[in-house]
């Protein structure tokens, strides 16, 4: 995200960016460099919002204490042979075959016990402190708001503009969504159906021929022609494709985040969208009683594990995954006793989930402990605070600065290790110690390279697998410093390359993918 | 001819279409109140015009009066004037809208921008001259036409701006005897020969001209008046008797000195002409823009003959406007596109919402509100011609003038600010900030608690044709994110046990918050 306040604030923002610095001494324009990070640029982040308060542990069953969530919900629990095993300890709804797979694959990640200190168990104020990403009744703005509120400070004034002609974020519905909130203005922008994008208003008004009729059709027109992120949206809705054959369209959810991957392959420049589910507020009927596999939970479930299954999919088919992360959440957990009506009522912490290609791990954090006397009223306490999830995030997905992060959260933050596996965290070295870096790779246009030279001549080129020289992509004297170059590979034919950087003090080579642009 | 009665049902949908007409933004209750009094009663008791308070001094700015206390009838300070003018005029401006916010069950506000966009004057460079004008307005708002024309004539806002004040018998002006006819009596006919206006002709602006010869004001930021002052000074009256033309009867008028101008307009108004011109506005200000034959004869022909009637008076025909069934037939509903002040002071009055703090606080807030209409397209104290808005003149399009892209953009914009922020924050004082005051609007609606019947409320309040029930189904979901309708009664009833629960309180506030705004963003809200 930080590329866009540099473009703001430079001169350089008129210049193309391929190849500029052939033309400039690199010292000049070290500095802009740093932050001219395009990887983190694309990056999405996909919000999943489970409203009702999610039964998580009807969700992800801790085997380990399976014996004692028998006494405390006899009549809801899931049959123990009828589970799917994740790990040895942990297992999930049985309707969740879809996210059980993306586990296997390493691309679902479990966070366990998510929540707060002193839960608030009405749906609203949970609601709210899950999406201000504060406990303070006074913030106003949400958690993604204010990151975005920093770059851009007095938006919506002066947006959309030239530089920045996409929404920030997107939500999907008629609703803006609470966590885009900013000081002014919401950085989401709505969208139902992006194939009929400039529609967003959820007026049903017709032009009947009356004089009424005719000021509504005159509005809604206008109203439409002035949702110029609208047309942003439309373009890249036409642009856009969809790969994979796994979506139900009957699943509301699934056709959801079908519209949504649609939009990223048109090359909209969207960092956030949030997808609402509605009808996990499940008092009674949570389950059948004849089968408690089945019911109003299994169903959701289902639709949720089903469509982020096909969204993966999609995203894997189309290259794009390693720039796309998915989290859900919900405003609580619910008690760990069920009731008389096949149901659970309002709880604490949660697990919650992320997906997508660069994840760290499939499971975070323990299993909840489970009382073996009935426990009326009480909830799963919390583990992780998620605001520590969400400072992670941002920190390793959207690489803003720990100093920056903080200035956002009112508590003392604490980074977890769950997102961010495709690249290094800008905070630490390579695994094997060495800090050249190439990120993304596979590359689609763009990437930077990350590396360390002394007080030297540089030169960065690409080379075949057969060691023929491709592209000359930079030369020249650098300092002894940490590098990030952004390099333009727009003009490369698709296929496996090496990148080669050529200095006295020892020889790199990066092996790399270009994409089909 | 006469305009008939509406006798059809007098239901809330009805009774809300009279006061969304007739104020800035009813309330719920308000609409209530006016279902249960019946149509009578209620055109009754909106034809009553309350007291009107003074502007307030907000500024340290102002040299002479302390704040608190109105300046109205003070001089200006011997040396800058013009710091003390500045302050005036941002006094008036909180005053103005303050005004329209503070608007009880009363026709009087919308009457008082009527005659602003119907004598558009430009302020004055002496606050107190710009104040009597308003204040002549606002008296005046359900007074005679013919008299208010001729108060009009002689004021010293009016005389400053159409230069009625350097019109004399050696060097006449003509324009504001132009205006007197074209825009603001008896109104430009077409033009059917050189110089021929069908009802008056280039030559009777000439004569017109000398007839309105001889007024001065004095005192403008005078430091020892205390007021501007219009003044007749014979010396300068052109004594000549003036001929008018065929179009005005061939009248002669001989000299009259001080009573020549109101001379003149008597003879002005012996025609139709004055009466069609000012009942076709109020018709276009309160019904419909299109005045089709079948209007013209069945709806302006009765209204010019009950003001004739009334000799000039107009509470009786507005009273048989608002009473007409014309005036509540189902195709005169929502035909108006709001403007901006309209449309601010609806999300205000119409949630029961007041800046809550004192002055000068609440002048600043007021003054803001005012700020953003004016970049809405309408500026309260500078209409962009003499002729008003265009909105109410400019065929074909009438009031869609107030929406283009960047209207919409501000409008959609201050519904956010006042809908799920507070940061709209006071300029004297940026620790205060304001915003709807959301939960006190719901707890007046009829059963707050039941989600549906809210929305149902909304609909009512907000949108002259009600909403349908996929649109209501829609806010309702936004309401409740997606929950039950049962939660949202238990929140909302463990708020009303609790109601020192400020998070709970915040909670719903998100919630009202998003849903109003949903709704401030429909066409639908736009119109009244």
């Amino acid at each position: 995200m930080e590329r866009r306040k540099f473009i703001k604030n430079s001169a350089l923002a008129s210049l193309t960016i391929p190849f500029m610095f052939k033309n400039y001494s690199y010292a000049a324009i070290t500095e802009p460099l740093f932050n001219l990070k395009r990887s983190v640029e694309d990056k999405v982040l996909v919000l999943i919002c489970l409203n009702g308060g999610n039964d998580g542990l009807n969700t992800v069953i801790p085997m380990d204490a399976y014996a004692n969530l028998y006494k405390q919900r006899t009549n809801i629990i899931l049959p123990e042979n009828k589970l799917i095993p994740i790990t040895t300890k942990n297992a999930f709804h049985p309707a969740m075959t879809g996210m059980a797979n993306l586990l296997q694959k390493g691309k679902l990640s479990v966070i366990q016990n998510v929540g707060y200190p002193t839960q608030n168990r009405s749906h609203f104020r949970s609601t709210d402190i899950w999406t201000s990403g504060s406990l303070e009744q006074t913030i106003t703005t949400g958690w993604l708001g204010r990151n975005f509120e920093n770059d851009f400070p007095g938006f919506p004034d002066g947006f959309p503009n030239e530089t920045y002609k996409d929404p920030f974020a997107i939500s999907m519905g008629y609703e803006v969504s609470a966590t885009c909130q900013g000081v002014l203005g919401n950085f989401s922008h709505t969208v139902n159906n992006p194939n009929d994008a400039l529609n967003v208003s959820l007026s049903t008004a017709v032009n009947d021929g009356s004089y009424y009729g005719s000021h509504m059709e005159f509005l809604s027109t206008i109203i439409a022609q002035t949702n110029k992120y609208g047309t942003r949206v439309l373009e890249a809705a036409k642009k856009g494709k969809n790969l994979s054959q796994k979506y139900d369209i009957k699943n509301q959810i699934a056709r959801q985040l079908k519209y949504v991957a649609q939009m990223i392959s048109g090359g909209l420049k969207t960092n956030v969208y949030v997808v609402n589910v509605s009808g996990f507020d499940t008092h009674d009927s949570q389950v059948l009683e004849s089968d408690t596999t089945l019911g109003n939970h299994a169903n959701l479930l289902q639709s949720v594990s089903d469509a982020i299954e096909a969204f993966q999919d999609d995203l894997n088919l189309l290259g794009l995954d390693k720039r796309v992360a998915g989290m859900t959440f919900s405003e609580f957990g619910r008690q760990i006793a069920s009731n008389a009506s096949f149901g659970t009522d309002h709880g604490d912490a949660a697990p919650l989930f992320l997906f997508g290609s660069c994840l760290e791990t499939p499971i975070y954090g323990s299993n909840p402990v489970i009382s073996d006397q009935i426990t009326h009223q009480d909830g799963v306490p919390m583990e992780i605070d998620f605001r520590d999830v969400y400072a992670s995030i941002l920190k390793d997905w959207f690489e803003v600065s720990p100093i920056d992060i903080q200035k956002m959260f009112a508590h003392e933050i604490k980074f977890h290790r769950i997102i961010g596996g495709c690249t290094l965290r800008m905070d630490e070295v390579a695994e094997d110690g060495t800090l050249t870096l190439l990120y993304p790779n596979p590359i689609s246009i763009t990437a930077t390279l990350r590396f360390v030279t002394a007080n030297e001549f540089v030169k960065v080129s690409v080379y075949s697998l057969l060691g023929q020289e491709q592209q000359n992509m930079y030369e020249g004297m650098l300092t002894q410093e940490v590098h990030k170059l952004p390099l333009d590979f727009s003009d490369l034919p698709a296929g496996n390359y090496v990148l080669r950087i050529q200095k006295n003090s020892g020889e790199e080579k990066v092996n790399f993918v270009k994409l089909n642009a | 001819m006469s305009l008939e009665t509406y006798s059809g049902v007098w239901d809330e949908q009805v009774a809300s279409h009279l006061l969304r007409r007739t104020m800035f933004g009813p309330t719920f209750q308000q609409i209530k109140y006016a279902t249960q009094q019946g149509m009578e009663t209620i055109i009754d008791e909106l034809l009553i015009l309350p007291a009107s308070n003074l502007p307030l001094v907000v500024s340290d700015k102002e040299a002479v009066v302390s704040q608190g206390q109105t300046w109205v009838d003070s001089p200006f300070p011997v040396s800058n004037p013009q710091e003390t003018q500045n302050a005036r005029n941002e006094s008036l401006a909180g005053w103005v809208f303050q005004n329209i916010s503070n608007e009880s069950l009363s026709i009087h506000e919308k009457m008082t921008l009527f005659w602003q966009n119907h004598f558009a004057v430009e302020e004055s460079n002496d606050a107190r001259a710009t104040y009597y004008y308003y204040k002549l307005l606002r008296d005046n708002a359900l007074g005679n036409f013919k008299d208010l024309v001729k108060k009009i004539t002689i004021n010293p806002s009016m005389l400053q701006f159409l230069n009625g004040n350097s019109n004399t018998k050696n060097s006449p002006n003509e324009n504001y005897s132009r205006e007197l006819l074209e825009l603001f009596s008896i109104g430009k006919g077409e033009q059917v020969g050189e110089g021929d206006y069908t009802n008056y002709t280039e030559s009777d602006i000439k004569e017109g001209a000398k007839i309105l010869t001889g007024w001065r004001i004095d005192g403008v930021q005078s430091s020892i008046s205390t007021k501007v002052n219009a003044t007749f000074i014979a010396s300068k009256h052109d004594t000549t008797t003036k001929n008018l033309s065929s179009r005005l009867g061939n009248k002669v008028v001989v000299n009259g000195n001080e009573n020549e101008y109101a001379n003149y307009i008597d003879i002005l108004f012996e025609t139709d002409h004055a009466a069609q011109f000012i009942c076709k506005k109020l018709y276009r200000w309160f019904v419909n823009y299109a005045i089709t034959p079948v209007v013209q004869l069945n709806v302006i022909d009765p209204m010019v003959q009950l003001l004739r009637m009334h000799n000039y008076e107009l509470k009786p025909v507005i009273k048989a406007l608002l009473s007409s069934s014309h005036f509540y037939a189902i195709t005169n509903r929502g035909t108006i596109i709001k403007n901006p002040i309209e449309l601010v002071f609806s999300m205000l009055n119409s949630t029961g919402s007041k800046i809550s703090y004192t002055t000068p606080i609440n002048y600043d807030f007021y003054s803001q509100l005012g700020g953003i209409c004016a970049v809405m397209g309408m500026n309260y104290f500078r209409p962009p011609n003499v002729g008003g808005w265009p909105a109410y003149y400019q065929a074909p399009n009438y009031t869609r003038l107030w929406i283009n892209s960047s209207y919409v953009n501000l409008r959609f914009l201050i519904s956010s600010v006042l809908t799920l922020t507070d940061k709209f924050t006071s300029k004297v004082d940026k620790t205060k900030s304001w915003q709807i005051d959301l939960i006190a609007f719901i707890q007046g609606l009829s059963s707050p608690s039941d989600p549906v019947q809210l929305i149902d409320d909304l609909a009512l309040v907000f949108c002259p044709k009600g909403l349908t029930q996929d649109a209501k189904t829609k806010l309702r979901f936004i309401l409740t994110n997606g929950l039950p309708d049962f939660e949202w009664t238990v929140q909302y009833d463990e708020y009303v046990k609790n109601p020192s629960d400020i998070s709970m309180k915040k909670a719903l506030m998100t919630r009202v918050g998003l849903t109003l705004d949903s709704l401030f963003k429909l066409p639908e809200f736009q119109t009244i």
